[in-house]
């Protein structure tokens, strides 16, 4: 506590770029800087170029041979927001429980495009999980492999037409994706592919 | 750096814990931080939890997977849970990631959580971190996650890729802004303007359209055939129509938007029409006056007054309310109140609106009659012997009701004699003449008078103590209630619905009377002889004055009894209380004088806003006065009379005076101006105001209190009795004549009759009457007067009574400015005013008719001449009550007049000031009686007085308004022709009125007696107004009802496109026959 404040080494808002004893350049935005355990954080821009995203760094200076201070910065941090402890917990929860579905699945032996599948459709209906290799969504529908919409399988209702369009999109999304790494005809394929 | 280390600091444990804080919540946790982060002293939190922002942003990224990279080069991934206070991190389900890419974790590999220490930590990574995701606003200040829906709780967390809105503060531009916004309160157009929307019409829809009402753009017009079918349709339409116009769903909708009266009108004001009926139902059931009293309590405020009071109290705010009362008032129940009970309740009405008023005003005035009475009654033991003497139960009745006049008169007396009492005394002045009278009935008075000077003080106080006295407890309360329901009460009664309180008010006047009698024959006639003789012997005899005035006081009770008898029960209940007060004040006047100088000191100085001018016009006015008093041999001892004059006011004692005394009437006249000097003065100042515009009506007041004085004499003739009978004929004559005086005519009668003895009897009084009656009234009606004064002298005390009654309504207002006010009026309304000062001397000659028929009944005389005239008598009858009040009020100016020459000169300055102010004041008043009837006028003047003033004046002159309404009876008795009588009542309410501003005490007095007046008078032109209004009202409806029908016979014609026209027609026939 004696030691000088954060604001001494680095002020919060100031640009900052480090690289650690592994070589790996980091620079972000001063988030906050703890003297005692040399921790830094920096914010940086996402990686996956997300305008409303970050990526944040946690950075122990006890390892970092070398700090640039980009630019300083005077102004005074924005204040801090209240944070909302129980929906953190909550989120935490959830990422662990998906962590662990997903590595169940793994575990099972399902494909990567079973596992994208359930990936997709587990950010639409919280409602899934493996069985097996097959994916169970809401308890009504199943998907088994090879996870094609003709795999949807359970009682005729809006339940099943509503996986099979998710289904039906995500494999349109990944033929996309694929089109785009791949060629115009490619994709013309795949999309024919697709509708047949 | 071990997360066991820690051990004090302990981490936060499960994933709950990942806040900062641990369970304590993010809040806590920051807040402590900052704390911490502020000072050293970070107690609780240690290490990185004392590091605010540190806390905050790895919280912020709880939850979220992260890659954490070891000294060893070793990568974890996992889902960061929590971290210590040695930023020892924690990570769920956490496994090694292999170097090479792999589709993910096995089971296998997953550690339930892992804990790295802050040495072993190289760098941790956190992908896509939404930063804003727990945060619950922006500035933490208020955090509940329901604000989810804020602007940055949506911006920051918008699903998919929306780029963040950069929000922009609206800036419309100042100028514009206040533009449109001025515009949108300014901007009258309603919508489009017609040739826009033509213009729209025809570039959008390519409509052309017109402003032909027929519409052929849209419909056809109506064929008229002599087809059969048609002629059912057209058959068919009309009686629709006519249904549709009849029913009461209809004209009621109608009613309400033809309605034309204002909200206030509706809901806040008090409909006169409504409040009569109301008044009149409930005098009828309100026998307690106590209720009415509260009412006119309550009413005193103004709203209340003006609903009620709407004659009164809305005369002076708005003409409006009277109006609106008027025309609202159905014909019907004016007419009917009319009758009898209309005007019984507007005088009832009046009556409590006077009460009430002088609680208002009392603030003002009244406050200080208060404190005077206060103090008087605790000073001056005699006002209470006054009552006891003048009544032995009733009396406390009576002289509540004289009290009541008596408070307006010693308001008007203390303030209004001063000031007050010239102008709006003419009203006042009105009742200084009853007072006067009454003074004269305490004939001890008279006698004081000539104590006056030395007595009069004591008079005057009594008179006032007693006035106060009747006025604070009765005015203001229950006597006030009482006497004003009984008043107004045994008004209404005097027809119907006053039986009750006129048998009270009868019982107790009949006590009174004798009581009264009794005393007043003992003492009036010394108090008459030393008055009489006395003016001279004034210095001498006031001492013995006191004692006649106790005499007088009693005697006036009794002269009052006679009156009242006279007047009726009623009547004489008033009359009697007004005689009662009056007497009580004549002998209160000697006393008074002492106590009136005291309390007229204090009236002047409230009454100072009147006084205070009027006392330098009265002053000089006075001097003129004195000075015209001293010419007159008679006035030195005048002089001494005046005060008893004053006090003499009370009159009531006049009409028995001058009937014994037809000389001492005439003697009284010349005495008046000796005793006068107390009073006198008044009239001396009257006079010359008299000269002028005001000077007339104050030369009127004076003359009324000449006629009280004379009276005052009478009053011991009266005591004596052969007054009455005297009296009661000569007042039936002189009322005729009163009645005709205004026309002259019968004035001449009188004059003939009256006049020569009372140019015998006083010269100097003659002189001075006459040159007040000469500006008064025509030379004739001068002269007339005076005769009346000296005839009526003898009978004068009913008739000051009556034309105390007449005047009482100024008198109410204050003598001075009664006369004045007259004057004014006359002016205006020369037959008003001739009335007036007709009245006075008819009034005069009615108090000695009523005195004889009170007897008989309270109003007798007033009640058979207004009966016998208009249904009106039984107001009449009130009415002589009444002016018997007002007398006693007059009587108690007189009597502060006397109370101290000086003051009493004060006083007539102020008076007189008074005077000219209600002249000025009057003249408005008169421009109102003019336009509307004499009545209207009247109505006008209540309206245009206002509440204020009118509080005042009735609680000073709670009586007042009994007075005018007396005055009114006794015009309307006395003169036969109702609308005379009217007239002049009224212009003396407009005088009232008028008066009534200049002296807040004796405005108010006026405003009461304009109430009065009013009253009756709106109740003549209730019948107008409300005829009109109601034609009006219908007219209107009609129209309406034409209007709607037609506008349906429209919309039918539209669906029958055929039979429009002569739907219409047909409307418009219905409508023609409706």
């Amino acid at each position: 506590m004696a030691a000088p404040g954060p604001g001494e080494y680095f002020s919060v808002g100031s640009h900052v770029s480090c690289l650690t004893c592994l070589d790996q350049r980091l620079q972000g935005e001063v988030v906050a800087f703890d003297y005692q355990s040399k921790m830094l954080t920096l914010k940086c821009a996402s990686s996956s170029g997300k305008p409303n995203l970050s990526d944040v760094v946690l950075i122990n200076l006890a390892y970092v041979s070398e700090v640039d201070i980009i630019t300083d910065r005077t102004e005074t941090p924005p204040p801090l927001a209240s944070l909302n402890v129980s929906k953190l917990a909550n989120r935490a929860k959830t990422e662990k429980e998906d962590k662990l579905s997903q590595a169940y699945a793994i575990s099972a032996g399902v494909s990567v495009e079973g596992q994208q599948l359930f990936q997709t459709i587990h950010k639409t209906i919280k409602e899934c999980k493996w069985q097996e290799k097959n994916i169970i969504v809401m308890d009504d529908v199943v998907i088994s492999p090879p996870y094609q919409v003709d795999n949807c399988k359970g009682k005729e209702g809006s339940a099943l037409s509503h996986v099979r369009k998710i289904v039906e999109k995500h494999f349109r999304d990944v033929e996309s994706q694929k089109s785009m790494q791949r060629s115009q005809a490619q994709q013309t394929q795949k999309d024919s592919t697709l509708s047949s | 750096m071990s997360m066991k280390a820690g051990g004090n600091r302990s981490k936060p444990g499960g994933g709950n814990a990942a806040g900062a804080g641990g369970s304590g919540g993010g809040r806590q946790n920051l807040g402590r931080g900052r704390h911490s982060g502020k000072g050293p002293a970070a107690v609780i939190f240690n290490g990185v939890y004392a590091n605010m922002r540190m806390v905050h942003v790895l919280t912020s990224v709880v939850g979220t997977k992260c890659e954490l990279k070891v000294k060893n080069g070793a990568v974890y991934e996992g889902v960061f849970k929590t971290y210590g206070p040695e930023c020892d991190l924690v990570l769920d389900a956490a496994h090694r990631k292999s170097p090479e890419p792999s589709a993910g974790p096995k089971n296998e590999d997953i550690v339930e959580s892992i804990v790295f220490k802050a040495s072993d930590v190289v760098a941790v990574s956190f992908k896509d971190v939404d930063l804003n995701f727990a945060r619950k606003e922006h500035k933490g200040v208020s955090l509940r996650v329901s604000d989810n829906f804020t602007d940055s709780a949506v911006s920051g967390r918008i699903n998919g890729e929306h780029k963040e809105k950069d929000l922009e503060p609206w800036d419309g531009g100042e100028t514009h802004n206040s533009d449109s916004l001025e515009s949108l309160d300014t901007d009258v157009s309603n919508g489009w303007d017609p040739n826009d929307m033509f213009k729209y019409n025809e570039e959008k829809y390519g409509v052309l359209s017109t402003y032909d009402s027929s519409l052929s753009t849209y419909t056809v017009p109506l064929e008229r055939d002599n087809s059969e079918e048609f002629l059912k349709r057209e058959a068919r339409a009309a009686q629709l129509a006519e249904e549709i116009e009849a029913s009461s769903t209809y004209m009621a909708r109608v009613a309400l938007e033809n309605d034309e009266r204002s909200e206030e009108e509706k809901f806040t004001a008090v409909v006169r029409g409504e409040r009569e009926t109301h008044t009149l139902s409930r005098e009828n059931k309100y026998i307690p006056p106590g209720q009415r009293n509260r009412e006119a309590m309550s009413w005193g405020s103004g709203r209340q007054n003006s609903p009620r009071l709407t004659p009164n109290s809305a005369g002076p705010p708005a003409p409006r309310v009277g109006l609106h009362d008027y025309n609202q008032s159905p014909g019907g129940d004016q007419r009917v109140v009319n009758g009898g009970p209309p005007r019984m309740s507007p005088k009832s009405q009046r009556m409590p609106r006077a009460h009430r008023v002088p609680p208002s005003r009392t603030t003002g005035m009244p406050p200080v009659v208060d404190l005077i009475s206060h103090t008087t009654p605790g000073d001056v033991p005699a006002t209470p012997s006054n009552r006891g003497n003048s009544s032995g139960g009733t009396w406390s009745s009576v002289v509540s009701g004289a009290h009541r006049p008596r408070s307006p008169r010693q308001n008007n007396m203390g303030g209004a004699s001063p000031s007050s009492a010239s102008l709006p005394q003419t009203g006042t002045a009105p009742a200084e003449s009853f007072a006067a009278p009454t003074s004269a009935s305490s004939p001890t008075a008279p006698s004081p008078a000539p104590n006056m000077v030395a007595s009069l003080s004591g008079d005057v106080k009594e008179s006032r103590v007693q006035e106060t006295r009747q006025t604070s407890p009765k005015a203001n309360k229950d006597g006030m209630k009482d006497s004003s329901s009984n008043i107004s009460r045994p008004v209404c009664k005097g027809l119907p619905s006053l039986a009750l309180d006129h048998r009270k008010q009868i019982d107790n006047l009949k006590k009174f009377s004798e009581d009264f009698r009794l005393q007043s024959s003992s003492n009036p006639d010394p108090a008459y002889e030393l008055m009489i003789t006395k003016p001279p012997r004034d210095s001498a005899d006031k001492p013995t004055d006191l004692a006649s005035l106790d005499k007088a006081s009693s005697m006036s009770p009794e002269d009052r009894g006679g009156t009242a008898p006279s007047t009726g029960a009623i009547n004489a209940s008033k009359p009697g209380s007004p005689a009662a007060l009056s007497p009580s004040p004549s002998g209160t006047e000697q006393k008074r004088a002492g106590l009136d100088v005291t309390s007229q000191g204090v009236q002047t100085t409230a009454m100072s806003n009147f006084a205070g001018p009027k006392h330098e016009e009265k002053e000089e006015k006075k001097e003129a006065v004195q000075d015209q008093v001293r010419k007159s041999t008679l006035n030195p001892n005048a002089n001494e009379f005046k005060p008893r004059f004053n006090t003499q006011p009370k009159p009531a004692n006049t009409p028995t005076p001058p009937r014994p005394q037809g000389q001492p009437s005439p003697s009284i006249l010349v005495q008046q101006p000796p005793t006068v000097y107390g009073q006198p003065v008044c009239f001396p100042q009257m006079y010359p105001l008299t000269p002028v515009s005001p000077g007339v009506q104050k030369s009127i007041i004076w003359k009324s209190p000449a006629m009280y004085q004379v009276q005052m004499p009478h009053m011991t003739v009266n005591q004596s009795k052969p007054y009455r009978p005297g009296k009661v004929p000569n007042m039936t004559q002189q009322r005729s004549d009163q009645h005709h005086p205004p026309g002259t005519p019968t004035l001449m009668h009188p004059a003939t009759a009256a006049g020569p003895p009372i140019i015998t009897q006083s010269p100097a009084y003659s002189a001075q009457y006459f040159t007040c009656s000469p500006q008064q009234f025509p030379s004739q009606q001068l002269v007339q007067q005076m005769p009346h004064y000296q005839s009526q002298a003898q009978h004068v005390f009913s008739p000051v009574m009556q034309g105390s009654a007449r005047m009482m309504a100024p008198h109410a207002h204050g003598q001075p400015s009664l006369v004045s006010s007259s004057t004014t009026q006359y002016p205006e309304q020369t037959h008003t005013m001739y009335v007036s000062p007709g009245p006075m001397p008819q009034q005069y000659p009615h108090p000695s008719a009523t005195l004889h028929p009170h007897p008989q009944h309270p109003q007798p005389s007033a009640t058979p001449t207004g009966q016998g005239q208009q249904g009106g008598p039984p107001q009449h009858g009130g009415p002589p009550a009444h002016p018997a009040a007002s007398p006693v009020q007059h009587p108690q100016h007189p009597q502060a007049a006397a109370a101290a020459a000086a003051a009493a000169q004060a006083l007539h300055l102020a008076n007189q000031s008074q005077q000219p102010m209600y002249s000025a004041l009057a003249p408005t008043p008169p421009s109102m009686t003019p336009g509307p009837n004499p009545q209207s006028p009247q109505a006008a003047f209540p309206s245009a007085q206002q509440t204020v003033y009118i509080h005042p004046q009735q609680v000073q002159h709670g009586y007042n308004p009994n007075h005018m309404a007396h005055v009114q009876q006794a015009h309307m008795q006395s003169g036969m022709v109702p609308s005379h009588h009217a007239p002049p009542t009224h212009p003396p309410m407009m005088l009232m009125a008028t008066q009534g501003p200049p002296g807040g005490p004796q405005p108010p007095m006026a405003q009461t007696a304009l109430n009065h007046i009013p009253v009756s008078s709106t109740t003549p032109f209730s019948y107008l107004a409300h005829p009109q209004g109601k034609h009006r009202k219908q007219n209107t409806c009609l129209l309406l009802a034409h209007v709607h029908v037609v506008a349906w016979l429209l919309q039918c014609s539209l669906i029958t496109s055929n039979s429009c026209r002569w739907q219409i027609d047909g409307a418009s026939e219905q409508k023609l026959r409706s």
